[in-house]
C-alpha cells in the first residue's frame, strides 16, 4: 500500500456511513483531499490504486475493521474489563451497521478456490474475530499463559462473533446478550477448571495407591 | 485521412514507438550518452537509426509476427488490459493511446465502451513516431464505424516530447501504452509526457513484457524466445536479427518493482508493490498491466 492509496483510504472511511462499503467511496475520497481534485476518481483510477471490482471494495473493508481495530486500543481506558472493550468495540460498528452484513459477505467471497469448490470462505471472518479478541485481550492485560493463552483467546473470538452476528439483527440487545454469553463462558470455564482440579485429584491417587500395592516395583 | 501529422520531429528526437529498448546508460564515450540496443551497447545517436531499421523491416508483417510468436495471446492479453480499464463504465473518456499505430487499443477502447455501456462519445488520440505503423491502422479502422469519426485521431509524434500546442497539459482522461515503452530511448522521458497530459484523477496504464518469476517457466521462455521466435522471423519475414533483437529488448526492459518505482518517479501514485498491486502479470510475468494515477 502507496502512501497514497493509504491516504485515500483512510478518507473513504467516513463515507462509508453514506456511501457503504463501494467503489463510489473510494473514487469520492479525492474530493476530501486538502487540495481536493476537481472530480472523483475515474474507475479507471480507482482499480489502480485499490484492485478491480470487488477488490477494491474488500480493501475498504479491510482499512475500515483496521481501523476499528486501532481505535479499540486508542480508546480503551484503564481498568476496563473484557466485556466493555469488546461492547465498544460493537459501539463502533454502529454507524455503519447496515453495511456491514455486505462487507461481512464480500470478505467471505473473497476464496482463491473457484466458486464451486468453496463457495464460502469463513477464513477472514474469523481471522476477524480472532484480531479482535487478540487486541481485546491484550489491552485488558490478561495473564494466560500457555495453553490458555489460545483457549482464552478462542473463547472471547467466538463470543465476540456470535455477539456481532446478534447486532446485526438486533443492535439494542447485543450488549446484554455479549454480557451473557460472557458470564455463561466464565461458568463453563469454572466447573471446566474445577473439572480438570478434581481429574487431577483422582489420577494422583490411583497412582499412590499403585505405587504402595508394590505392582510397579 | 483524418491523421492530423503534428509535426516532423528532428532525427535526434524521434526515438519512440518501435524503437527497441529504454534504458538509458552513462558512460564515457566521448559523444556522452549510450543506450542499449538489445544486448549491445550504443551510441544514443545510432539507436534511432538501428531500431527504425528494425521496425522498418518488420512493420508490413508486424500483426503475423505478433501472431505467430506469441500464438495469439497478445490478443488476450490486449483485451484483458482494455477490459481492466473498462473504458465508458462512468461516461465517456478522452484516451490518448501512444504507440499504437496499429489501432489494436484504441479499437478495443472504442468497442467495449460502445458494447458494453453504449457509449459512442469516447474518443482515441493515436500517437505514434511511425508514420508507416499510423497508415496500417488509419487502413484498419476505415473497416469500422469509427472512420471519419471524432471518436478517432492520428497523430505523428514522440512519446518522448508530444508538442505542447497540440498535447496540452491535464487533458486526458486516460493514457494507454501498449508494447511500445520499452522501444523508447528514454522511459522517464515518457512517463513525465505522460503525467504532464492527464488530467488530475486520470489513469496512466501500460502493457508491457515484464520478468517471469517462476524458475520453469522462465527457462521454457527463455528457451521459445531465443529459438523459435528468432526462427519465425526467419520464416514469416525473412529477418532473423530484427526478432532476435527484440526478445533481446524484452529482456533488457526493467522488472516489474523497478518499473513501478519509475512510474512512481514520474510522479504517479500507484498501488502497493505486488502482482495485483502497482502491476498485474499476464500469464506467470511474461507480460504485465502497469497503472499509475495522477493525484
Amino acid at each position: 500500500m502507496t502512501t497514497t492509496s493509504a491516504k485515500l483510504l483512510k478518507l473513504a472511511l467516513p463515507l462509508i456511513r453514506t456511501h457503504g462499503f463501494t467503489r463510489d467511496a473510494l473514487s469520492l475520497s479525492v474530493l476530501s483531499l486538502p487540495t481536493p481534485l476537481a472530480h472523483p476518481l475515474p474507475d479507471a483510477s480507482v482499480t489502480a490504486l485499490f484492485g478491480p471490482g470487488d477488490d477494491a471494495r474488500r480493501t475498504l473493508v479491510h482499512a475500515w475493521l483496521d481501523d476499528a481495530k486501532r481505535r479499540m486500543k486508542e480508546e480503551a481506558a484503564e481498568n476496563m474489563g473484557i466485556g466493555d472493550v469488546l461492547k465498544a468495540r460493537l459501539r463502533s460498528n454502529e454507524p455503519v451497521l447496515e453495511h456491514l452484513p455486505e462487507a461481512f459477505a464480500l470478505l467471505a467471497s473473497s476464496s482463491p478456490l473457484p466458486l464451486p469448490l468453496l463457495p464460502v470462505d469463513p477464513t477472514p471472518i474469523i481471522k476477524h474475530a480472532a484480531q479482535v479478541s487478540n487486541q481485546a485481550c491484550w489491552i485488558v492485560h490478561s495473564d494466560a499463559r500457555e495453553s490458555s493463552w489460545y483457549t482464552r483467546r478462542a473463547s472471547i473470538s467466538a463470543i465476540y462473533l456470535a455477539a456481532e452476528l446478534h447486532q446485526l439483527t438486533s443492535p439494542k440487545t447485543a450488549p446484554a446478550f455479549l454480557d451473557s454469553l460472557l458470564e455463561n463462558a466464565e461458568q463453563a470455564g469454572k466447573a471446566l477448571d474445577e473439572t480438570t482440579l478434581f481429574a487431577n485429584y483422582v489420577w494422583k491417587s490411583w497412582r499412590g495407591i499403585v505405587k504402595s500395592s508394590g505392582v510397579l516395583v | 485521412m483524418q491523421a492530423t501529422r503534428s509535426i516532423r520531429l528532428p532525427r535526434k528526437l524521434s526515438a519512440c514507438r518501435l524503437i527497441h529498448n529504454h534504458s538509458i546508460l552513462r558512460s564515457s564515450d566521448p559523444s556522452g550518452r549510450t543506450t542499449s540496443f538489445g544486448f549491445r551497447t550504443v551510441p544514443e545517436e545510432s539507436k534511432e537509426s538501428l531500431v527504425k531499421g528494425v521496425f522498418d523491416s518488420v512493420a508490413s508483417k508486424y500483426d503475423l509476427m505478433n501472431d505467430a510468436s506469441s500464438l495469439g495471446v497478445h490478443r488476450l492479453w490486449k483485451d484483458s488490459f482494455v477490459d481492466t480499464l473498462k473504458p465508458g463504465r462512468k461516461g465517456p473518456l478522452r484516451c490518448i493511446d501512444v504507440a499504437g499505430g496499429t489501432g489494436d487499443i484504441a479499437l478495443r477502447i472504442l468497442d467495449h465502451a460502445r458494447e458494453n455501456y453504449a457509449d459512442r462519445e469516447t474518443t482515441v488520440e493515436i500517437v505514434d513516431i511511425n508514420a508507416q505503423m499510423l497508415k496500417e491502422g488509419f487502413t484498419r479502422f476505415k473497416k469500422t464505424m469509427y472512420h471519419n469519426t471524432p471518436q478517432v485521431s492520428f497523430h505523428e509524434a514522440n512519446a518522448q516530447e508530444l508538442p505542447a500546442s497540440q498535447f496540452k497539459n491535464d487533458s486526458y482522461d486516460l493514457y494507454t501504452i501498449t508494447f511500445g515503452i520499452r522501444n523508447c530511448t528514454s522511459i522517464p522521458a515518457v512517463l513525465s509526457e505522460a503525467y504532464r497530459v492527464l488530467k488530475p484523477g486520470a489513469t496512466f496504464a501500460c502493457l508491457e513484457f515484464s520478468k517471469v518469476n517462476n524458475p520453469l517457466l522462465s527457462t521454457l521462455y527463455d528457451q521459445y524466445s531465443f529459438t523459435v521466435i528468432p526462427l519465425l522471423g526467419t520464416i514469416l519475414a525473412g529477418d532473423r536479427d530484427s526478432y532476435q533483437y527484440l526478445v533481446e529488448s524484452i529482456r533488457k526492459f526493467p522488472s516489474q518493482p523497478e518499473f513501478a518505482q519509475m512510474i512512481r518517479d514520474a510522479g504517479f501514485s500507484t498501488g502497493g508493490d505486488f502482482d495485483g498491486g502497482a502491476w498485474t502479470d499476464l500469464w506467470g510475468g511474461i507480460a504485465s498491466i502497469h497503472t499509475g494515477v495522477k493525484i
